[in-house]
């Protein structure tokens, strides 16, 4: 891969920047800015996303111009495997109680690594779930429903 | 004395029954943490704090301590058993550490470990009590301006002496400060990124923020490593040292302690880089520098009591003049307001049970520690036999209850998700997240100050150069860029971090 000069890491960080930046300008356009004196509310908005938006010209023209360097392959099976089990824990607790939704949450993530076994994972996850129950619900009071009924 | 009477009554707050037990709470998940590779304090403390908002503040804030500097005592047992580091403070006593565990010479290295740290423990909590008078009446005397420059400067010193590239970090701190800004405008009610979503209206909670970059992406990262554990399995005896080895230590541990205190107390100092430091001093000084990397004792005594002197001393910027020192701290700031109280030079004044109870309860924790750690080694290692595979399913579901539990909305999972996402892309990129946490603690502080400095100078930004402290904040700030910008300091911080 020599002759060609990226380098990706600067160069998607920078992008993400610029990115981050146009859209805090976008999403602040209507607040009134004022003046120094007497900033409005979208004084430092404005002010904070000029500087990530030079950052990230920056990194864009650093990463042009830098010798090549990738960055290593992403692994998708951890990043979906974890995202989901969030993204149903989000689903499940307040519909079908802290018990499940806990059980579910961690066969879920254990799919994340390649040395899951199905049913260690779930006798842990079950195990978890009721240490769960007592720990955050019975002794820490926290508002949660325990079953879907 | 003022200073005999604030000891005293942080001493009688730490030993009432109830801050004791929180204190040895603390410390004990601090250890088990600590033990643990791949879960830090940082997650540990954002998963507690909801949880700590039935607690007394002293309490709370002292069990969280406790799980900080506890977490120090228990990366070493990892590190030098393993090989492997239970917390990054603890990367350098596995070069010697695990040398002496390999000789057999494991229980004199876990000794000497802790006595260590135990040593640097008690002599940081009376730096702690000597420095911290002076700062927070100097603290008092700040207005709007001076607040400011502090804020810069604190900002820009942690983003110098962290870890990893500092423009990335520079620019993770404007992300931060960004992220900050969501939420209605104190002063114009105006909303500002919020999208029409009614929870971003107070602001953007930092609790699912730093589970999503330090729990879940860390997770991430992690699963996509090749998995290395391998426990030394040898009987752990001998755990009193011998006079020679105690002999030998004293005056490494002494120097580890002052270099531990001196980079604590700067801002970005925290528990990472003393430990190298120290290590880097020993190495130097030392008359037979052939043994270090081949079970030096010295090797294990100075980064010890360093990182544990740097630990504690992280908290004076927090406790005196409300910065935080690093990401922990920033999440420590957090816990304050959490509990009402508004970090900044007045909480000296306001909250002196609270401080000086906290202070006191770190050399009773210290006490704690060396117990818990000596005698009951072989529990923590067994510990290490969890594997991964079913730690961080755990590690993913702790992090969804504590996100919910801190304000008990389905909202906050969904974005400590999306910062999971990102932190993820972060760690691709090679950015370190802890700039963003201070950014996104501090953002508010920095806007308001920033604000009302400017009213009061009718728009002119010369006041931060006209007011005496501000201007000498700010040409240190100044003189921090500059010293970063020239090419020789930046090659040597890299060498020494790399090291």
């Amino acid at each position: 891969m020599t002759g060609r000069r990226i380098d990706l890491q600067d160069l998607l960080f920078g992008l993400f920047l610029v990115g981050v930046a146009a859209f805090t300008t976008v999403a602040t356009w209507s607040l009134r800015v004022g003046t120094a004196a007497n900033m409005g509310p979208g004084y430092m908005p404005r002010a904070i996303a000029a500087l990530v938006c030079a950052f990230g010209l920056f990194f864009v023209g650093r990463g042009l111009v830098s010798p090549f360097k990738s960055i290593a392959p992403p692994q998708p099976r951890a990043v979906i495997f974890i995202l989901a089990a969030v993204a149903a824990f989000a689903v499940l607790v307040t519909t079908a109680g802290l018990m499940i939704a806990s059980v579910v949450t961690i066969v879920i993530a254990g799919f994340a690594s390649r040395e899951m076994r199905v049913v260690e994972t779930v006798l842990f996850g079950s195990a978890m779930a009721v240490g769960a129950v007592l720990v955050f619900v019975q002794a820490l009071k926290l508002p949660v429903p325990i079953w879907p009924w | 004395m003022d200073l005999f009477s604030n000891l005293a009554l942080g001493l009688a707050t730490a030993v009432e029954p109830i801050n004791l037990l929180y204190c040895l709470i603390g410390v004990v998940i601090g250890t088990a943490i600590g033990v643990l590779p791949g879960i830090g304090p940082i997650p540990t403390v954002a998963l507690l704090l909801p949880f700590t908002f039935g607690l007394d503040a002293t309490s709370a804030f002292i069990m969280l301590a406790g799980i900080f500097y506890g977490a120090q005592y228990g990366g070493s047992t990892t590190a030098i058993l393993v090989n492997v580091p239970g917390e990054t403070s603890s990367v350098v006593t596995c070069l010697d550490g695990h040398k002496m565990a390999q000789q057999g010479r494991a229980g004199p290295a876990l000794a000497i470990a802790a006595i260590s740290s135990f040593y640097a423990g008690t002599i940081a909590t009376v730096v702690i009590c000597l420095l911290s008078l002076p700062l927070s009446a100097l603290a008092l005397k700040f207005t709007a301006v001076e607040y400011f420059s502090l804020l810069v400067l604190g900002l820009l010193a942690a983003v110098v002496l962290a870890h990893g590239s500092v423009m990335k970090a520079l620019a993770m701190v404007l992300l931060g400060l960004l992220l900050g800004l969501i939420g209605i405008d104190v002063s114009s009610g105006a909303a500002r990124m919020t999208f029409g979503v009614a929870e971003l209206g107070d602001g953007i909670d930092f609790v699912p923020v730093a589970m999503g970059l330090f729990g879940l992406g860390e997770i991430m990262a992690n699963l996509e490593r090749p998995p290395v554990r391998q426990v030394v399995s040898q009987k752990v005896r001998d755990l009193i040292p011998s006079w020679a080895d105690l002999k030998a230590s004293f005056p490494a541990m002494t120097r580890g302690t002052l270099i531990g205190c001196i980079l604590g107390v700067l801002p970005g100092g925290g528990a990472a880089l003393p430990p190298f430091t120290a290590y880097a001093v020993e190495k130097k000084l030392s008359k037979n520098k052939a043994m270090f990397g081949h079970g030096a004792i010295e090797g294990v005594a100075a980064p010890e009591a360093a990182n544990n002197a740097g630990a504690q001393t992280s908290f004076i910027p927090l406790l005196t003049l409300g910065i935080p020192a690093n990401a922990l701290m920033a999440l420590m700031i957090g816990a304050l307001m959490m509990h009402g109280i508004q970090p900044g030079p007045q909480i000296m004044t306001e909250q002196p049970q609270l401080v000086w109870g906290v202070i006191a309860s770190m050399w009773v924790g210290n006490l704690m520690l060396l117990v818990i750690n000596l005698p009951l080694v072989g529990i923590w290692v067994s510990m290490l036999k969890i594997p991964y595979r079913l730690m961080f399913p755990a590690i993913a579901l702790l992090c969804c209850i504590g996100t919910y539990g801190i304000a008990n909305s389905v909202f906050n999972i969904w974005l400590m998700l999306g910062c999971a996402l990102v932190g993820y892309f972060f760690i691709k990129v090679g950015a370190e997240p802890a700039p963003l946490l201070l950014g996104l603690v501090l953002g508010p502080q920095l806007e308001e100050n920033f604000r009302r400095a400017m009213l009061l100078s009718d728009g002119d930004l010369l006041v931060f150069l006209q007011r005496p402290i501000s201007a000498v904040l700010l040409v240190v700030a100044a003189m921090l860029i500059l010293v970063l910008l020239s090419p020789t300091v930046f090659r040597k911080r890299k060498e020494a971090l790399a090291e």
